[in-house]
């Protein structure tokens, strides 16, 4: 059984069909990348699992409950952290405060201050500015922020929602082996949406092709790197031809 | 009947000159609409026989002549039309290719055709060319129809169809009469097409048709479905394929009518909503997914829409029965279908697009029965089409009023139609070709002693009418030695909404066992009601629900078979064939040789091997 099962989960935003059945697994520790262009239901896909909005219809069951239709501190509750697309740090509070909001849940106060030094030790960035308020940092350091915060619940599952958004190359990679970092110490199991392919596929152990609130694609990463139309639409990587320059695109096919 | 009357002029003894004939005839009137950024527009007759001759011009200038070969890579568009009817104009023999044809493909089929010249749609189909032109030396010019992208791109090879369209305006200019003079030098004897008929063993096979087989080919059509200059077509079928070659290039130089162009082979059904043709004439696979389109719309209905709907059908198809059985209607069931037909039966053409359609048909593949019935239920006047690219696509047919359904008509006049000793179809007549190109044992093999070999097994009904048995390759020997027709079986299974072809198995084997290719959209749909879990296409096919789906509806059909024909075992398809695959008919059929090739596994673990 994985930890996290979604069966035909259809989501929708008054009469437009967000979600239109979406099945899923993401097993114990393991990273699960969704990829899709805009539009294609992965935010809409996190907020479902984290109960930020009420799926229509479908199963969502996690470490064996269902939670489909429970409210999002519970699901919090339960271990499912999500970091929600753009950050979403409380910009009036300090980086500290943020980060403790990330255990409101917890009492148990010395676990809670070894797991801040644990988060410092991911984003030593993060130590000298502490007492920042985090409306103030550069938005690299806002998503290490949203990202430690997810982590000071100490879930078994984390919800990534485009981590490398609006973010420089070089910060993307610092994000990416931080990620990869954390999986490896913690074996917390991460549902990474992307629109950055490359970068999740690499982290990814598997991944899931979202198109038009329907999962066109699934398999391991490795499967979807070598897929040519993953290749082509997600990766950019195209046979020049004959010219040395191609317009056109191929057909997608998904197979 | 005076619409079928003189249809060919005088003197038009060729395409060419029938062409310009029609076109100073119809003048200003609309011959073509299609889209351009979404909005419709429309190219007269005059402007369309402008572009075919400064198209055919441009060509002679270049270095074309008579009899030589140029040929056309491209979707359905104008200038498809433009093109063939310049090259025919001027003595020259037009070539086309499908538009989803591979590189290899192509390459063939141009060294095969030794065609000089090469027109294409865009960048797409341009990279296909150079990706293989050190391998067609006797290419001469690629001309591209669509430059977008290639504004940096200079090649001695290629040029701009408006480079070529320029070259012909000049050429009008500087010599007025060259034009009529290379019109009127056309000969009936003449060829005028190529059509390349994908052969299920060895390369595509060129077929050669004159001007005389497409004239006389223009000239039944009258009889067999009557158009006019009122009439409204939609165009989307490959124009290399002699279905549409027909219905969109050739019928209207003797009938009129605006022929509009669907944007793409995917809009296909929105453009039929939106242009609601009065004729319209599709391959099996359309009138199939039409169909299923109302069966499944009426899943998402109430229960009280979906009551009103089979009460409207009933009485729809108990009127239809007793017109086709020749049969008086009372006046009761009239009444009864006047009501239906107002509550029901006009909404559910509007959906269709067939609202103001005249007239349908359906020809290129056999159509499973019941659908032609719901056809005829709605009240569409539905007419079938027999024929062969070798004898210009029609050999038979029959008018929607003669309700021959299971039949595919009588022959065409002035043509015979028999039986050989071995039952297979012999035609006779002036719509025959002339024979393969370059295939002399081929066409030696088809054409016997004066008779067209179809190669389709037939029989008569006693009025007359050809019923089609089956591909003469294609019937079913069981190893206790039982003969079934597949397509029949194949057809009955078709039906289905959630089935949108199979291929029945069975040939020197102990029962018979069937390839099913879901309905993509349908199966999506009942998986989502009812909660079936599946990611991707292929987890859909293998989830056990949808076998359990599948199976479901192949006993639906078994119970209508004899205990030899039933299918025991099916195998759903794990990958969504388009026409880009070789598994797969430019009409968008199976192909049995390849898909049995391609699935022996598959087809052995049935048989428990």
């Amino acid at each position: 059984m994985a930890l996290l099962e979604l069966r035909n989960v259809e989501a929708y935003y008054g009469p437009i069909a967000a979600l239109k059945g979406v099945t899923l697994d993401v097993n114990e520790g393991a990273i699960v990348a969704v990829l899709g262009a805009n539009g294609a239901g992965k935010t809409t896909l996190l907020k479902a699992i984290s109960g930020a909005l009420d799926p229509e219809a479908g199963t969502i069951r996690f470490a064996g409950a269902e939670i489909q239709k429970r409210a999002a501190w519970d699901v919090a509750a339960a271990g499912i952290a999500h970091v929600p697309e753009g950050r979403e740090v409380f910009r009036h509070l300090s980086v500290a405060d943020n980060l403790k909001m990330g255990g409101f849940l917890r009492r148990d106060a010395g676990g809670l201050a070894a797991d801040l030094e644990r988060i410092f030790g991911y984003f030593p960035a993060l130590r000298a500015r502490v007492r920042e308020m985090a409306g103030n940092l550069s938005g690299g350091e806002q998503q290490m922020v949203a990202i430690g915060r997810a982590l000071m619940a100490r879930p078994r599952l984390i919800l990534l929602d485009e981590p490398s958004l609006g973010l420089s190359p070089l910060l993307v990679q610092e994000i990416y082996r931080i990620i990869g970092r954390v999986k490896a110490d913690s074996g917390v199991a991460m549902l990474l949406v992307e629109q950055n392919a490359k970068m999740a596929l690499d982290v990814a152990d598997s991944g899931y092709v979202l198109e038009g609130g329907r999962i066109v694609l699934a398999g391991s990463a490795e499967r979807l790197r070598s897929n040519e139309d993953v290749k082509e639409f997600y990766l950019g990587i195209r046979d020049a031809g004959v010219r040395g320059v191609r317009r056109w695109k191929r057909r997608k096919q998904w197979r | 009947m005076a619409l079928t009357d003189a249809r060919i002029p005088a003197g038009c003894d060729t395409v060419a000159k029938l062409f310009r004939h029609t076109a100073a005839a119809r003048g200003e009137r609309v011959a073509l609409m299609h889209k351009d950024y979404g909005v419709w527009q429309a190219t007269t007759w005059r402007g369309y026989a402008e572009q075919a001759r400064h198209t055919g011009l441009g060509l002679a200038a270049l270095g074309l002549r008579p009899r030589e070969v140029a040929a056309i890579l491209a979707e359905t568009i104008p200038e498809w039309l433009f093109t063939d009817m310049g090259i025919m104009g001027t003595g020259a023999v037009s070539v086309g290719l499908y538009p989803t044809s591979s590189r290899e493909q192509v390459e063939y089929i141009v060294n095969d055709s030794g065609a000089r010249f090469l027109f294409v749609e865009d960048e797409e189909q341009l990279d296909k060319v150079l990706e293989r032109r050190e391998r067609m030396p006797r290419l001469e010019r690629v001309v591209v129809y669509d430059t977008t992208g290639l504004k940096r791109f200079s090649d001695p090879l290629v040029m701009s169809y408006d480079e070529l369209l320029a070259l012909g305006r000049a050429e009008a200019e500087r010599a007025p009469g060259a034009w009529d003079a290379l019109v009127d030098a056309t000969r009936p004897e003449d060829r005028a097409i190529l059509v390349y008929t994908s052969g299920t063993t060895g390369p595509p096979k060129g077929a050669v048709l004159s001007h005389a087989n497409l004239v006389f080919a223009i000239d039944r059509w009258g009889e067999m479905a009557p158009t006019h200059d009122g009439d409204d077509t939609l165009a989307f079928l490959p124009l290399c394929h002699m279905a549409e070659r027909m219905m969109t290039a050739m019928r209207p130089l003797a009938y009129g009518g605006v022929v509009h162009f669907a944007e793409s082979p995917e809009t296909v059904l929105e453009n039929l909503r939106e242009v609601s043709p009065t004729v319209f004439f599709a391959v099996p696979r359309i009138w199939e997914k039409l169909h299923s389109l109302v069966t499944m719309t009426l899943q998402d209905a109430t229960p009280l829409q979906r009551a009103l709907y089979g009460r409207a059908s009933a009485v729809a198809h108990a009127v239809a029965d007793r017109r086709m059985a020749g049969k008086p209607v009372p006046f009761g069931l009239r009444a009864l279908y006047a009501l239906a037909e107002l509550a029901i039966l006009r909404n559910t053409k509007r959906l269709l697009g067939l609202s103001r359609a005249r007239l349908i048909g359906s020809g290129a593949a056999p159509i499973s029965q019941d659908i032609m019935r719901w056809y005829v239920a709605l009240g569409i006047p539905i007419f079938e089409i027999y024929g062969q690219t070798e004898c210009s696509g029609i050999a038979t047919f029959y008018r929607p009023e003669e309700f021959a359904l299971g039949t595919v008509g009588k022959p065409l006049s002035g043509t015979e139609v028999r039986l050989s000793a071995e039952q297979e179809i012999v035609i006779r007549g002036p719509h025959v070709f002339q024979g393969y190109l370059n295939k002399p044992e081929r066409t030696a093999e088809a054409i016997r002693d004066g008779w067209l070999h179809t190669g389709d097994v037939g029989a008569f009904t006693p009025e007359g009418r050809l019923k089609i048995v089956d591909r003469k390759s294609d019937i079913i020997i069981t190893s206790g030695g039982k003969n079934i027709t597949p397509s029949e079986i194949e057809n009955k299974l078709k039906f289905s909404p959630y089935v949108t072809d199979a291929i029945v198995i069975g040939d020197r084997r102990n029962y018979l066992t069937a390839l099913v290719m879901i309905d993509q959209e349908n199966v999506t749909k009942y998986a989502q009601t009812n909660r079936i879990p599946f990611t991707d296409y292929a987890s859909l096919t293998r989830a056990p629900a949808i076998k359990d789906l599948v199976w479901a509806e192949v006993e639906k059909v078994n119970k209508q078979l004899a205990n030899v024909e039933r299918i025991r075992k099916v195998h759903l398809l794990d990958i969504l064939l388009t026409a880009e695959d070789e598994e797969m008919t430019p009409t968008l059929k199976l192909r049995r040789k390849f898909v049995n090739e391609k699935y022996k596994k598959e087809i052995e673990a049935m048989y428990g091997g």
